[in-house]
């Protein structure tokens, strides 16, 4: 026999919140409101909460180069100093993930080594969701950076949609600053050259349009390293035509929009023998042009 | 090229020739120094051969940084007339050479009023180190706060070091009297590179200065852009020398012995505890190099100022970091020990007495910059009694 009645469920607001499926911020997948990670992305769905109980809707920014480039100690070296000196530019971190990256950056650099290598897979990389305030600003800007791995562009942008993360976030992203090596450069070798006019040809393809595709969005060109070569410094626009004609040429062809600048971190690099052979460490820290190229970029994407 | 340019190339090789000659022959005079000031006559014609020659020296890529030059020239105390003592004593003394002055083997010529005067400049402009033990960190640990950092101790002679870094005016003072075309003060092995040595318009200088003269305003504050060589060069003009590691260490960290075994040294010239008001790092301001005088706070305790922050300083040791694994770091190329952290110096611990950092000899950076020292047994202790080693080590230079 079966007894009728009404079974009450406590967990009626989890059976709710389970129905209603929460949209990843980077490529608007449905995912469970509980999920740390989107499933398909992998991006922070933290992204995704707050904005929809902040109510705004943070610009992406991304930092994009080649493999060992410095994209991971530019993004926490600016993060630090815009958090530790807030001069021009004041940055708050949104959640406790967002200082993870500045955080193990500085810790590293503080010890005498540049941070380990960003891992190619996307649910360990570190995301950073911010708020910026400046004189120049009228009201703060939410912005939403990930430290993309330099393997996983690469393999994007010679096989597309091999990573999900890539494609959407670059599409929605209102600008970016691609890193380039200085260094490399002025030794003469071209992988930097062919590995920027892969990542402008990708990015020139992705959205077209005319208005708002990304001929017109900004595009800050940042020669890393350039306290190795100092010459960079002075004109880095001369410095990236003499020693990387093809992406030079592509971007004044297919871009509106963009600026060349010169950064270092490191005052002076030597080499430590490792397991894994001669590991670069920097000698002392002394950043130079890091918050300038970012303070471009976020007076083009106030708007 | 075309016949003309040749010939622009030949005549500007044989004013370099000439100029090249007329600098060692003014030198080879020079080196009659200890008897005689006929050294000053030398150098006086040295110069003005180089100079009546129009020689410039090569043209350089102009960095970004640089200011508007500012002409001290009516200020600038004239080479000194070496047919009148009491003018070239006072010329030495204009132009900070007053560590010659007070030479044992020189100060025998000095009037005890002239005596009393160099004195007085020595004892302000430089501060008194004191002998005695300092502990030197030869570990990259060390700037990591580990215990473990490999030591080294030193004994450190008594010496004099300068109050403040070398100044831009200071220097200048080296390059109009013809610094850069001495050639008994530079490196032998560094000749051929001196001619590289120039400003942004091409004329012998530090690197950031244009025409031979440094930016407006900028008269206190401290050189840069200035090789190790350059500085070694200027001190040696000046009669002094660059510190060694463990004197710079000794001059800021002023250890106190506690036992035989033991002592204790700051971290800082203030103390043990960082305070970004007291020094010009990353953070505290400024965001560039400032006077010398500035920072007042950060005095070590024997008065030397600046000693943390503003720029790093060369130092004469060559830079040689072990791992704390125990293995020696590897250089892209030789580099000499850079001391004291700069205006643009990121983190705390990067900035202290014992952190040392490395930078090639060669390299002509926005903010490294020296200041020199000199040995109290190279100064006289009056000039009537000179004693019996330094009158032995007398005769034989003179003879």
């Amino acid at each position: 026999m079966i007894k009728e009645g009404v079974q009450p469920l406590d967990s009626l607001r989890l059976v709710a919140n389970y129905a209603a499926q929460a949209p990843c911020y980077i490529c608007a997948a449905d995912n469970t409101y509980d999920a740390e990670l989107c499933r398909q992305c992998f991006a922070p769905m933290a992204l995704a909460h707050q904005a929809a109980s902040q109510k705004i809707r943070p610009r992406l920014l991304a930092t994009i180069g080649a493999s060992g480039a410095g994209k991971t100690v530019y993004l926490g070296m600016l993060m630090d100093m815009l958090s530790r000196q807030p001069d021009r530019l004041q940055m708050l971190a949104r959640g406790a993930f967002s200082i993870t990256l500045q955080q193990s950056t500085a810790s590293a650099l503080s010890r005498g080594e540049f941070p380990s290598k960003t891992p190619s897979e996307p649910d360990r990389w570190n995301w950073v969701h911010c708020q910026i305030r400046a004189t120049s600003l009228k009201s703060p800007l939410d912005l939403v950076m990930p430290d993309l791995a330099g393997e996983a562009l690469l393999e994007e942008v010679d096989h597309p949609y091999t990573y999900d993360v890539i494609h959407p976030l670059l599409s929605k992203c209102a600008g970016v600053l691609i890193l380039i090596d200085a260094v490399k450069l002025q030794s003469g070798s071209l992988d930097q050259d062919y590995f920027t006019m892969k990542l402008l040809s990708y990015l020139a393809e992705i959205d077209e349009r005319p208005r708002h595709g990304w001929a017109r969005r900004p595009i800050g060109f940042v020669l890393t390293k350039a306290d190795e070569c100092e010459e960079c410094f002075i004109d880095p626009a001369a410095f990236a035509e003499a020693r990387a004609p093809g992406f030079w040429r592509q971007c004044r062809e297919r871009f509106r929009n963009y600026r060349f600048f010169a950064s270092g971190v490191a005052g002076g690099c030597a080499y430590r023998q490792s397991r894994a052979g001669l590991v670069r460490v920097p000698l002392r820290v002394e950043p130079r042009g890091i918050v300038e190229p970012f303070e471009w970029l976020v007076q083009q994407v106030k708007h | 090229m075309n016949h003309t340019g040749q010939k622009t190339m030949a005549a500007n090789d044989r004013r370099h020739w000439a100029y090249w000659v007329a600098g060692a022959a003014g030198m080879v005079l020079a080196s009659a120094w200890w008897m005689n000031w006929w050294g000053i006559v030398a150098s006086g014609c040295g110069l003005l051969t180089w100079l009546a020659l129009g020689c410039r020296g090569r043209p350089a890529v102009p960095p970004s940084t640089v200011a508007e030059p500012v002409d001290l020239s009516d200020d600038e105390p004239r080479e000194p007339d070496a047919g009148d003592v009491e003018s070239l004593v006072d010329g030495m003394l204009r132009q900070d050479r007053y560590a010659l002055l007070l030479r044992r083997q020189v100060v025998g010529n000095l009037s005890p009023e002239q005596f009393a005067q160099a004195r007085d400049v020595l004892e302000e402009q430089m501060a008194l180190v004191p002998e005695g033990q300092v502990t030197l960190s030869r570990s990259a640990s060390e700037r990591m706060d580990r215990d473990d950092a490999a030591e080294e101790q030193r004994f450190v002679q008594p010496l004099f070091l300068d109050r403040y870094p070398v100044t831009n005016a200071q220097y200048q003072r080296f390059v109009k009297a013809g610094g850069y075309q001495q050639m008994p003060l530079w490196d032998p092995q560094i000749w051929p590179a001196v001619l590289d040595f120039v400003d942004a318009s091409g004329n012998p200088g530090p690197r950031f200065w244009k025409h031979g003269k440094f930016a407006k305003g900028e008269a206190n504050h401290p050189v840069v852009g200035v090789s190790w060589y350059e500085a070694a060069a200027y001190a040696r003009w000046v009669g002094k020398r660059l510190p060694s590691e463990a004197e710079w260490v000794k001059a800021g960290s002023w250890p106190v012995p506690l036992s035989e075994e033991q002592q204790w040294q700051r971290k800082f010239p203030w103390g043990d505890t960082m305070d970004r008001q007291r020094c010009n790092l990353w953070g505290s301001g400024p965001g560039h190099a400032v006077a010398v005088t500035e920072f007042a706070a950060g005095v070590s305790v024997g008065g030397v100022y600046q000693l943390i922050g503003n720029v790093w300083e060369w130092t004469s040791g060559t830079f040689g970091v072990v791992t704390a694994d125990g293995d020696e770091l590897s250089l892209p190329v030789p580099m000499k020990s850079i001391r004291g952290g700069a205006f643009d110096t990121y983190f705390e611990n990067q900035a202290t007495c014992q952190f040392e950092s490395g930078e090639n000899p060669l390299a002509r950076k926005h903010n490294i910059g020296f200041r020199c020292a000199l040995g109290m047994c190279d100064v006289a202790p009056h000039p009537g009694a000179p004693d019996e080693p330094a009158l032995a080590e007398a005769e034989g230079v003179l003879a």
